[in-house]
């Protein structure tokens, strides 16, 4: 990068490996994240039971009282509710999730398997938004206040404003039942995956183009942007060495957090598309009062955000040298 | 939640999570980077709060460009995209198999997966006859023993023989404690045993009379004993084997299951080569999965989905006659007017059943006089419905010392929020003010099956499934007084009850539930209603036909 003029735009500089501060860093966050999924546990454990009785649930209605005390003291909720916290909470130290009650198998497990699933769909939606919306904003920023400017940011507004339901129904329609190219539902290959994925990712769009947006017209505007034009740079390494470089802080934030959303939060596209994933999973736990499971999903959700939110905080250091781990 | 999210939420959201994450880190020099940065997302959002008004009056425009008319009409005319799946029927259910260990379930989309894999005892035919299975014949030897004769030369999917000792092992089984089944119906057996290799005594604790009804579905499904002892109870559910006439090849979770056929089934070889169940919690995009040739049958459809579907170019709505009755249940012990049999008359009066049915379920229900469908043993033709006759009502409710009504309130599940709001439309007639109140599915499952009866408030709508067709299953949680869903106190009714379900001669039971019928139009505990139709969405090349469970047994399925 010899022909760059300011700090900002120098190369990607990774922590260290061998960075003590990087350590201490890392460290303490951790702290604080096994700290937030504590109080989650506590939290999650006390809810989950004051939302009703998983044993008449699971009962049909004509189950006779013996019945009903047996699958009780089966399933160990007979036990006073502060033994089962510390059972559960031991359970946790050695990641035990417990047993869901109603698949009768550990919850980790229920959870796990259709972990593939929910990836694979965040993975495709993650997708859709970065190759829609990056191109979007940096077209936006770069014809700010044209009729491309607000067209684009009408449609991406569009995209974020369809519910799930309606955007996925509309997609079937025309892709499959009328068109005839891509499968309706279900999960199988690649071909499936592209209807979920753009519905799923069409929420997340409009955030990330329109901070794009904003960021890159704040930087194109600074100094350090005519000063590489004053040197006789093509506009296109313009935007992306200097403007995008420097404009992608607050975007990666951004994604960060929209990630853990597309994880948790793709219940409906889900539900549309006969999606097998941990969000239909979650919606199935609460039905059935399925306790363990409950507490489960919730874990692994503030999980993921723990986790992302982590890894945001260490690719500020890397995408800006300014900012150090110490 | 993300969906639901507002945008303005999802922005204020993380506009508090920057401070937040500023804190945490303000004991490192880090801090003053971020709180730079966190200045500027201030700018961004400002900036895009101001776009966002200009934006907006470009979003309705878009909006309406969206929907192209031409793009949203059904079905294409045509070859049936269906056609090039082959010999393979894929059908969807609204939820998955919760587990395929027949003995560890209790629900219906189980049910109808583990028929395929599995044989019963007993079966119910397309025609509602209780015939044999994987018993041939049956005969009661004494009040307290029901004897069953096997089929011979029957096996499981791995050639483990399909004997007496099986069938008492998986009646044990189904039974034992340490099972955990949720499975109620055989709660009277205390053994199942061997007599010899073709014939097994099943022992109940009291005179059981529909044994044989009660094993033509959950109760009476028949296991391998040396499979489940040799690799366990774990991989048995993972990897059924059962007699069926199809053998389990996979299962992916809230996916699809695959089943192929079982060229040695002793029913005969299935005319369709692999059934693939698939789970489709969405109406509206299994029906488009239908339409597009992605599935063949779709399974549990409501009237309002049927009649938006119609008959397209190679689709059509089946019905098969359904057990499933509906009812208002009344609290009858709280005193006020809904103690008085007059009142509860009354009501039943005001309602104009047929319309209800016409009106709300598009026709897909007949009336019932009582909680009993017309199809069940013991069910009484001479026993009149409720005439709908408001005068009448009227009359009564006056009789009652309510001339002018009364205000009450009717609960019911979100999913029949049309009915309940029907109902409450007819009762106004006759001046009783029926507020509704809807709850979530899981919330009124909650409430229903708590231990307080009042959870539910004074009047609730609810339905009741009697799979044995035996009238015992439509009474026996509703009317003897100390059952779980019972709100009426009636002695005579109890004592009913207690000869239907205690005695094993037909004739005896008959007349029970004649008299139980009789009393039922009199003192009016319910508000009787109907019993709806099983609907399903088919294409043209599917032939196919289910009972009055409306199960999907898909032994005699073929495809054209």
């Amino acid at each position: 990068m010899s022909g760059d003029l300011t700090a900002r735009s120098g190369g990607l500089t990774l922590p260290r490996i061998g960075d003590r501060a990087l350590w201490s860093f890392v460290g303490r966050r951790i702290g604080h994240a096994v700290l937030v999924l504590f109080c989650v546990a506590t939290v999650s454990f006390f809810l989950v039971r004051i939302s009703g009785d998983p044993v008449r649930q699971m009962l049909p209605p004509d189950a006779t009282a013996a019945q009903e005390t047996a699958l009780r003291a089966q399933l160990g909720l007979d036990q006073p509710l502060l033994g089962q916290y510390v059972s559960y909470m031991t359970g946790l130290l050695h990641l035990d999730l417990g047993q869901s009650l109603f698949f009768h198998r550990p919850a980790f497990d229920v959870i796990a398997e259709r972990l593939p699933a929910t990836v694979t769909l965040a993975a495709g939606a993650l997708v859709v938004v970065l190759v829609v919306a990056i191109p979007a904003g940096v077209v936006s920023a770069l014809r700010r206040g044209t009729a491309t400017d607000t067209t684009v940011m009408a449609a991406v507004l569009v995209g974020q404003s369809a519910p799930a339901f309606f955007v996925g129904i509309l997609l079937i329609l025309v892709f499959a039942v009328n068109l005839q190219m891509l499968p309706a539902s279900g999960m199988g290959g690649i071909e499936n995956l592209v209807l979920p994925a753009v519905t799923l990712g069409l929420y997340s769009i409009a955030m990330v183009a329109r901070l794009l947006r904003s960021s890159l017209v704040d930087v194109l505007g600074e100094d350090y942007i005519r000063t590489a034009r004053a040197k006789g740079l093509t506009g296109w390494r313009i935007v992306t060495a200097h403007g995008l470089r420097n404009a992608s802080l607050p975007v990666v934030t951004v994604v960060g957090l929209e990630i853990g959303n597309l994880l948790g939060g793709a219940i409906l596209t889900e539900q549309v598309f006969a999606w097998p994933g941990v969000g239909r999973l979650t919606v199935e736990a609460v039905t059935y009062r399925d306790y363990p499971l409950m507490q489960a999903t919730v874990m692994f959700l503030a999980t993921v955000f723990v986790v992302v939110n982590l890894l945001v905080d260490l690719s500020y250091a890397a995408l800006d040298p300014r900012v150090r781990l110490s | 939640m993300r969906h639901i999210q507002p945008y303005d939420t999802a922005f204020h959201n993380m506009k508090r999570k920057m401070p937040d994450r500023a804190l945490s880190v303000t004991s490192f020099p880090l801090g003053a980077a971020l709180r730079e940065l966190r200045g500027r997302q201030r700018d961004v959002t400002e900036r895009i709060t101001m776009g966002r008004r200009e934006l907006l009056r470009f979003g309705g425009l878009a909006v309406a460009g969206i929907s192209v008319p031409g793009l949203l009409t059904a079905c294409k005319a045509g070859s049936n995209p269906a056609s090039k799946a082959g010999n393979v029927l894929r059908v969807t259910q609204p939820a998955d198999a919760t587990t395929l260990d027949p003995h560890k379930q209790g629900d219906l989309p189980s049910m109808n997966v583990l028929i395929n894999i599995f044989d019963t005892l007993t079966v119910r035919d397309v025609n509602d006859r209780l015939v044999g299975g994987i018993a041939e014949s049956w005969e009661s030897v004494s009040p307290t023993t029901w004897r069953f004769h096997l089929r011979s030369g029957v096996t499981f999917h791995n050639g483990e023989p399909c004997d007496a000792a099986a069938v008492a092992y998986s009646l044990q089984r189904l039974i034992d404690p340490a099972t955990k089944s949720p499975i109620v119906e055989l709660r009277f057996v205390t053994k199942a045993k061997v007599v010899d290799a073709r014939t097994v005594d099943v022992i109940t604790s009291q005179p059981d009379p529909i044994l044989p009804q009660k094993v033509s579905l959950f109760g009476g499904v028949i296991v391998p004993p040396k499979y489940i002892k040799e690799k366990g109870d774990a991989a048995f559910a993972a990897n059924p084997v059962g007699t069926g006439p199809y053998v389990f090849q996979s299962w992916q979770r809230d996916n699809q299951i695959v089943l192929k056929a079982n060229p040695k089934y002793w029913g005969g070889k299935p005319g369709v080569e692999q059934v693939t169940f698939k789970v489709m919690p969405d109406a509206a995009s299994s029906l488009a999965a239908l339409q597009s040739g992605g599935v063949d049958i779709v399974s549990q459809l409501s009237p309002d989905a049927a009649q938006q579907l119609g008959n397209g170019p190679g689709l059509k709505v089946v019905t098969s006659p359904g057990i499933r009755t509906f009812f208002v249940s009344i609290d009858t012990l709280s005193g006020g007017p809904l103690g008085k049999k007059e009142v509860r008359q009354a009501l039943n009066m005001a309602l104009d059943v047929p319309t209800l049915i016409k009106s709300v379920l598009n026709g897909a229900g007949q009336q019932t006089p009582t909680l009993i469908p017309h199809q069940s043993f013991g069910y009484d033709p001479s026993v009149q419905a409720f005439p709908y006759d408001l005068a009448k009502a009227k009359n009564l409710l006056a009789q009652a010392g309510y001339p002018n009504g009364f205000t009450t309130k009717l609960t019911a599940s979100a999913v029949d929020k049309d009915m309940a709001q029907a109902i409450s439309g007819q009762l106004a007639k006759i001046g009783v003010t029926a507020s509704v109140s809807i709850m979530d599915a899981a919330t009124f499952k909650q409430r229903l099956v708590s231990s307080n009866k009042q959870a539910l408030g004074p009047m609730y709508f609810t339905g009741n499934t009697g799979w044995t067709m035996d009238a015992e299953s439509n009474l026996q949680s509703f009317i003897r007084h100390d059952r779980r869903q019972s709100r009426w106190n009636n002695p005579q009714a109890d004592k009913l009850i207690d000869t239907e379900e205690g005695s094993v001669d037909s004739a005896t039971r008959k007349q029970a539930f004649t008299k139980l019928q009789q009393l039922l139009v009199d003192e009016a505990p319910f508000l009787f209603l109907y019993q709806a139709r099983s609907l399903f969405a088919v294409n043209d090349r599917v032939q196919w036909k289910t009972n009055s469970n409306g199960t999907l047994a898909m032994a005699s399925a073929k495809l054209t």
